[in-house]
This record gives C-alpha cells, structure tokens and sequence, in this order.
C-alpha cells in the first residue's frame, strides 16, 4: 500500500466553531495504481494534496483520521520524516507549469539542485537530464536545459516538471489538474506521459481533476468530491459508466458531449455551497441542490454505503434510482441561412510589427496574428471560433470589436462599413455589438455595485434617464441572466464566479445588442456553471434572436450552442462551415487532430491515442 | 550580455545629450532671471563705476543672454567650465577637488545603505510574525521620521561627541598631511601610496556622514524588500521548490531572494540619485569639502559658473547611475535579454 487515508478529516476554526472543510475521506492507493479525486473548485480535492506535503492554508488542521504512506503516518510524524519524503519518495507536478519554474534559473540550475537533493555527482548530472528529458519526448534536451522557462511552452515546461518528479523513481506522484492550463492538443500528450512513466516506474499517481470525463480515461479508481465530502468512490470504469450518486450525474450530464444528439444540458440550482455554509447544512451537503433529495437526507448525513464490490455511494437507496427529467432536443439548423447578415468581415487580417531598434530597423517579421479571412454572422446566429492559444480567435473578437485596427479588409455592420474606428462608427458598432470579457474578476471594477456595473453604459447619457429608470433596468437585467434582483447593492467581491459572470453577460446586454462576442467566457467556470451560463445564452437566443460569436478552446461547448464554427490555426482559418458536417466530417487534418486530442465520452476508445502530435 | 550592454550604453548616452541641453539652459535661464547681481557682491567697498563694469566685461555679463549661454556651451565642449566670481580661480578646478571627495563619501555611504537595506529586509523577512520583524519594523519608522540632516546632526551627538568614536569634521585628521593627489580619491591614494594611517583616518571621517545618507536610503529598501519577498514566496515556483524538499534557508536564497531583489534594484536606482541630493546638506554639516559644500557657497556668493557647472555634473551623475542599474538589470533579469518562447 502506497497511501492510506482514514476518515481523514480537515477542519477550519472560524470564531471557535470548527467547520469541517474534508470530511470522513478514506481512501487505498496501491503501486503503480491512479486515484483519481474528482470535484468542483472549493469540493476539497487539493486539500489532500497539501495535507500530504502539510501546506496547508492557516486555520485549517487535520482533526481526525489518519493518512499513511508506505506504513509512515505523514500527519503526526516528525518535520523531518516529511523532509525526507519530499523530492524523493513523493513528488508533485503542478497546476501551472509556466509558474512553477523560477523565472531566473535555467532548467538545467533548476534541475540540478533537484539531482542535487537526491545525491547525484554533478559530473553525471547532465546525462541524468538529458535522458530524463527525452523520456518526455522533449526533442532537444540540451537546448531545453540552457533555456530559462519564459522561453519554452507550457506543454514544455509542463515536460520538464514531469521529468524531474519521476527522477527520483518516486513512490506517489501527486498531480494536482496537470492539463487544464494548457491547450487540449497539449493535455493528450501530458496526460499519455504521466501515464506512461507511471508505469514503466510502477509509481501510484493521486491525479486531481475537475474533469470526470478525463479521469474516467486516466484513473484505476476515482473519489468524487462534494463540499468536502466523499460522495461515490469506486472504480473508474463503473462510475462513469454508471454514476449512482446524484451529483456524480448531474457532473457528467452537465459536460457537453461530442457526439450523439443535443439536448438541453441538466443543470443543478444555484452553487456548491461555500466553507462558511457548511454549518447551517445539517444532513447531506448536496441535499439542497439536490434534485430527487428528500427529507431523511436533509436531516442527517447518509453512510458511504457499498452498492458493488469496491464501489460506494454517500446516498439515501431512495434517491439514488430516480432519473432526472429527460431533456429537450437542441435544433440548430434551422437559423442558418435565414437570418439577415449582421456582420460581414472580408480580407480581415492583422499583422502586429515587430518593434523597431534604436537604428530604425526592424527586428523580425512581425506576427501575423489574423491572416485575411472572411467571416460572417446572421441575426440569431451562433457562431463558435475554435483554436488553441495563439491561434489568433482573441485577436479575432477584438477585431470585430474595433479594440484592434485591421491591417487589412473590411468589417459591414447592417451592410454599413465600420472598418475605421472613427467616433460615429464606434457608437454604431457599440450599438449593435457588445463584447464579454473572459475573466469576469477582472472585467468587473471591484468598487462599483451591480446595479452601476450592468447599467453603466447608461451614464454616457444621464440626464435622460432617472435614477429610478436605471434601477429598474438592473432589475430587469438581472432577471433576465437568472439572477436575483436583489443582488443589484452588491459588490463583485460578494458574488461567486458563476454569478459575477451573469453579471458580466448582462452589461453586455444593457443597450439591448443583437450580436454578442464572447471571448473564452466559460473557461474559468466549473462544469455545472458553465452548463448554466450555456442555457442562458440559449434562452437569450429563443427570447431576443441575439446572435453569438463564441470563442472557446473547447469543442463539445462549440457543439453544444453553435451552429456554424471556424477552426483557426496560427492566425488562419484552417476549416469553417455547418457545426454538424464539421463534427461528422471533418476535413483538415487539424481539425481531426482536435477531436482526437479530446478524451471521448466512450471509455471503450483508447484515449489518449498513441500518437497526438500535431 | 556585452554587446546588448554597450547597445543600451550607447543608446542612454544619444538620449543624454537633450536631457543636459535641457537642464543646462534651465539652470543658466533661472539663474540670470534672479534679481541678485554677483559682480557686486565680489568686489570690494569702495570700488569704482569703472572698476565694476571691467569685471562684467571680463565674466562677459555685458553680452545678451543667448549669447552668454552659447558661449558657455562653447566652452563646456572643450572641458572648460569658465573662471569662478568668487573664487577667483577656474571652475574646473574647485570641480576637480570637490567632485572625488563627494563621489568617495557618496559610493561608501550608498553602499552602507545599500548592506543596511538588504541585510535588514532579509531580517524582517525572517523574522515575520515574530519581535523581530517588530524591533527591525518600528526602527525604519524612526530612521523615515528624521531627516537626514537630523541625522547627522544626532549621530555627531552620539557617536562624535558624548562617545567620541568618530571623527567628524572634514575628510582628514589635521595632524596628518596628505600624499601627492594620484587620483583625488584619498582611499585610493592613500592605499596606492601604503599609508594605512591615512586610510584609517579617510574611513573613519566618512563614517558619519556616510551613516546619515545610508539611513536615508535604506529604511525603504527593507521595507520594499520585506514586501517583494513576502509575495515572492507565495509565488508557485517557491511551493514547487518547497515540495521537491528543498530546504527553506535555499529557498530564500535561491529562489525568492533573486526575484524579489528586482523590484529593489530598480528602487536603489532611484534612491542613488536621491543621495547626491543628501549630500549638500550633509557635507555642511560635517565640514566635508566635496561638491555640496561647493554647491552652498556659491549659491550664496552668486556664483553663476559654479552654480551650472556643478548643477550639470549632478546631472550627469544621476543619468550614469540610472544607465549603471539599467545594466545591472540585463545581468540579472534574463527576460531582458533573451528572446520569449516563439508564439
């Protein structure tokens, strides 16, 4: 046995009440097996990362159970018992690998110090790196090494990170959501990595993840995590096959699919309730969002209980059965083509300079971020552009914007040509087009309220409108994106993530546009937000015949809102066309690498395939 | 490294040209518009009509003020700085004398600075949460508080009279003669002609002058280390290191010190050229014959040559040292010299 938890259990002391943040977690993780822990952000499943390396926040403590690693007790025993440990035996890969390297260091001082710790004569420590290295397919190891970390990828970073915690042949291996900062071409290659020095060393691997669909792939067994607490725990394969519990459901219903027929995503009310509402839950914590939930649930909390051999449900044997409501069917087609063409774009490129040195002359070729492209939406379109980063789709939106001057080609707005950013076609387009900014924590200013924030627009022209007009269309905004016209004294820093985002859409929709462009917006949100943010922008589509120009890395969300997309490589359009004809047929080889790279809902598939490499 | 060096060098030397352009013709502008006449000041009681309009006539005060200012750049394009009206002597040559001793007394007192704001945000850094942090805390509110010619003032009181350690005024004990001057610089002179005995003397004059502008440099440079640091180590590749078991005295040194150190340099960039500042009032203080007191006896004499020039040398100064910390910058920071992962 690698690592042992029992009834593991972390608290936070808020004002002498103990709130339990990780509650009765148990769990075995033999050799050379992946434990997959599976949540929603705030669920806990990086807690017991930081309890195994006992980094955890202030004010949080184990207060109960035990965690065990190769028969040592990592909780109660000596600092230097985990000293030891660390680097050697147990090694982490982190969440983001651009950060996780020290900006001032070469991989090779970065790497050395850690051959360093685990006793290898400097005289071998290049052939150690280099090896190490291309067991991670990096191709120029020695290149790789004199490099400091601004200059390589992600993926590369991520690379060397991978190499150096299986240096050590390390027994566990913690890798806490290894792929979600990078690009979905990237994550096949990252996760088929890990998954292939984890079993070539024999070494167990905690894999952390809020993405069911990519643990299901990955994982032997998987925790899924609720507000701190165990809800299913068995094998991958049964699980995701055959979730019992309720919210192990209405995850992975909430996950777009790739393939088979659309239907309205199911989506759970309201939010995973934060730390400091643990306490007013009495019974099981997914009890009030739960949809078949029932009063003996809510008034204590339910035993794991064994259903099948290793597998187990926090649920009530009432629940557990009940089906939710079948949805209803998406249609697509019928938009396309028949709306009037809203915005027209052609021979649209943009080339950014290379900036000039001291004599005048440039440096190099520049970067063509957008080579010329055409591109239209019709009125209640949606319009999904797809890309990985660098792809030139943000620069796209701001583009269509007007935040960006087109190097070359024209934008028509209603057949009216806005391509200069003059005053008067800057009101046209703002009249008409609105954008949503991808990172609503930082889009939203932290000291205006929401009532100003989503009627801010109005105060260009305030002396028309009263006090009392504005607070009125705040409430009716709010209303409008799902959220409760109470909220409207509030401030960004009172909402959560899925809020300050509704919040973020409806500004957008104050001067009523009828296209929208939206820049990655459901990106930073967990899935059952998302599926919610989703529905919205569906809804507003049925209600207003708003159209959408949907930019995103991900593919199944592309499918699941949008009926004609463009997929964009290095600032070209490398296949644009009918959503449906693209997914059943797609064309460039690209685009087919794309759908490859994405962990199918099917776990008969291989995946990740053996070859991603695009 | 060298040839991106010399490339910004040569680049902050193009851009220097406006820059004294600029302050010359503002100092010389600001200077002639005072109501105060200088020539009259110099002379003697009872001199002449004729006597008085000879001297303007020889400092060349009779001409037009653009024509006065372009001959004073003439002439400052070929090393000359004009005659003193006070002084009665080349400007060149106060300049010559008073310049080394203030860039002595100025670099010993940077460095100072420069060892108490390291050494002392490292300790508050280490110290957090604890009395340390504390003591080191309140004690850079006190050295803020007092200017630094309160300072001097306090430290003349503590350290040079109720506990009479060092000496503090001039830049020699009288007793001692001085050598040939080799370089200007007494340390080096002193050390280039073996005199240890002038050495030690040299050092301890400048310390308390070089304490009181150290102090005033060096309280923000803790407290801004202490916060770059304290953000530093919640940076991700400070808990990356810290899970690979790398031991948390490496961590700071190696990891968080280095990257916190920038924000900090570009802060003592800033502060060195505050310094010179310090010196006017510092070097009255202690009777120290370097540019400063140059500076206020010919501001109170009038004395427009010596005014501009020393003026302009403040000027260039400051432009080096911000050109030094720029290349200080590309060593450590190799962001600034290499190319980001192609896009």
């Amino acid at each position: 046995m690698v690592l042992q938890a029992r009834n593991l259990t972390v608290s936070m002391q808020v004002n002498g009440e103990q709130i339990d943040v990780l509650r009765d977690v148990s769990f075995d993780l033999q050799p050379g097996k992946v434990l997959g822990l599976v949540g929603e952000s705030g669920a806990g499943k990086s807690m017991i990362g930081r309890v195994i390396s006992r980094n955890l926040p202030k004010q949080f403590a184990v207060t109960n159970g035990s965690l065990v690693f190769e028969g040592r007790d990592i909780i109660h025993g000596a600092d230097t018992l985990l000293a030891s440990l660390l680097g050697k035996r147990i090694a982490f890969v982190p969440q983001e690998p651009l950060t996780a390297l020290n900006p001032l260091m070469t991989i090779a001082q970065q790497f050395g110090e850690h051959l360093d710790r685990n006793g290898v004569a400097h005289a071998h420590q290049l052939e150690w790196m280099i090896n190490a290295l291309q067991e991670v397919r990096l191709l120029d190891p020695k290149r790789v090494l004199s490099s400091y970390p601004f200059q390589l990828s992600g993926g590369m970073c991520q690379r060397v990170l991978i190499a150096m915690a299986f240096i050590s042949q390390p027994a566990l291996v913690v890798a806490d959501e290894p792929t979600t900062a990078l690009d979905v071409s990237t994550q096949a290659t990252i996760v088929q990595i890990i998954r292939r020095l984890q079993k070539d060393h024999g070494t167990a691997l905690l894999f952390i993840t809020h993405d069911l669909r990519l643990a299901a792939h990955v994982c032997d067994h998987i925790l899924v995590l609720y507000a701190g607490e165990v809800v299913e725990r068995g094998p991958a394969r049964a699980i995701s096959k055959d979730p019992q519990h309720p919210y192990t459901r209405a995850l992975q219903a909430a996950n777009p699919s790739l393939d088979g027929p659309l239907t309205r995503l199911p989506s759970l009310p309201d939010n995973m309730p934060g730390i400091s509402g643990f306490s007013a839950i009495k019974g099981c914590r997914f009890g009030p969002r739960c949809p078949v939930g029932d009063s003996i649930c809510c008034n204590a909390v339910p035993q794991l209980r064994e259903i099948a051999p290793g597998h187990w449900v926090r649920c009530s044997p009432a629940c557990q059965h009940a089906e939710p409501s079948t949805a209803p069917l998406i249609e697509h087609a019928a938009i396309r083509d028949n709306g009037a063409v809203i915005l027209n774009a052609t021979g649209l490129s943009k080339h950014y300079e290379s900036p000039r040195n001291w004599l005048g002359r440039r440096d190099g070729p520049g970067l063509h971020a957008v080579r010329p492209m055409d591109f239209t939406v019709r009125a209640g379109e949606f319009v999904g552009v797809v890309g990985e980063s660098g792809s030139g789709k943000s620069t796209l939106a701001r583009l269509l914007m007007g935040l960006e001057k087109p190097s070359t080609g024209q934008i028509s707005l209603d057949g009216r040509d806005i391509t200069d950013t003059s005053q008067q076609t800057t009101q046209l387009r703002l009249d008409t087009l609105q954008m949503v900014f991808q990172d609503p924590q930082s889009a939203l200013n932290p000291r205006r309220s929401v009532e100003d924030l989503v009627t801010q627009v109005m105060e260009s022209h305030l002396k028309a409108v009263t006090p009392e007009a504005r607070r009125q269309r705040a409430q009716d905004l709010l209303r409008e994106t799902g959220l409760s016209p109470e909220l409207i004294h509030r401030y960004p820093s009172q909402l959560s993530g899925g809020q300050k985002q509704r919040v973020n859409i409806a500004r957008a929709l104050c001067v009523t546009p009828r296209l929208l462009i939206a820049d990655e917006i459901v990106s930073g949100l967990d899935v059952s937000v998302q599926a919610q943010i989703l529905n919205l922008l569906l809804d507003l589509k049925a209600q207003r015949q708003i159209a959408l120009v949907f930019i995103s890395h991900d593919l199944s969300v592309v499918r699941y809102l949008c009926s004609s997309m463009v997929v964009m490589r290095h600032g070209k359009v490398v296949e644009q066309g009918p959503t449906e004809q693209i997914f059943s047929n797609p064309q460039h080889a690209y685009t087919k690498a794309l759908f490859a790279a994405a962990p199918p809902a099917d776990l008969d598939c291989v995946w990740p395939p053996e070859q991603t490499s695009l | 490294m060298a040839f991106l060096a010399l490339q910004l060098l040569i680049k902050r030397a193009f851009l220097a040209v406006p820059i004294l352009l600029c302050v010359s013709a503002l100092v010389f502008l600001i200077l002639r518009l005072l109501p105060a006449d200088p020539i009259a000041m110099s002379l003697p009681p009872g001199a002449t009509q004729a006597d008085y309009d000879m001297m303007r006539i020889a400092f060349g005060l009779d001409r037009s003020l653009p024509e006065q200012y372009l001959i004073w750049l003439a002439k400052l394009l070929h090393g000359d700085f004009g005659g003193s009206i006070f002084f009665r002597r080349p400007v060149m040559e106060l300049i010559s004398k008073a310049l080394p001793a203030t860039l002595e007394l100025v670099s010993f007192g940077f460095m100072l600075g420069v060892l108490i704001g390291i050494s002392g945000g490292l300790g508050m850094f280490i110290t957090r949460g604890r009395w340390g942090e504390q003591v080191l805390d309140s004690s850079t509110t006190i050295m803020m508080a007092i200017p630094e010619f309160l300072w001097a003032i306090l430290l003349i009181l503590f350290l040079g009279v109720l506990l009479p350690v060092f000496p503090f005024i001039g830049r020699l004990a009288p007793d001692l003669t001085l050598p040939a001057s080799i370089t200007g610089f007494l340390l080096v002179d002193s050390a280039l002609s073996l005199r240890l005995d002038l050495l030690i003397s040299v050092l301890a004059h400048m310390m308390l002058p070089a304490l009181a502008l150290a102090i005033g440099i060096a309280p923000l440079l803790m407290r801004v280390l202490r916060s770059s640091l304290l953000e530093t180590i919640h940076e991700d590749y400070v808990t990356q290191a810290r899970l690979r078991g790398i031991s948390e005295n490496r961590i700071v040194i190696r990891h968080a010190f280095p990257n916190a150190a920038l924000p900090t340099l570009s802060l003592i960039g800033v502060q060195g050229g505050f310094m010179f500042g310090g010196t006017v009032l510092v070097e009255m203080i202690f009777a120290y014959p370097g540019l400063g007191n140059l500076m206020i006896d010919a501001v109170r004499n009038h004395d427009l040559p010596v005014i501009q020039a020393v003026a302009l040398i403040y000027c260039v100064l400051v432009l080096g040292i911000n050109a030094v910390v720029d290349v200080i910058y590309l060593a450590v920071n190799p962001r600034l010299r290499l190319k980001g992962r192609p896009a």
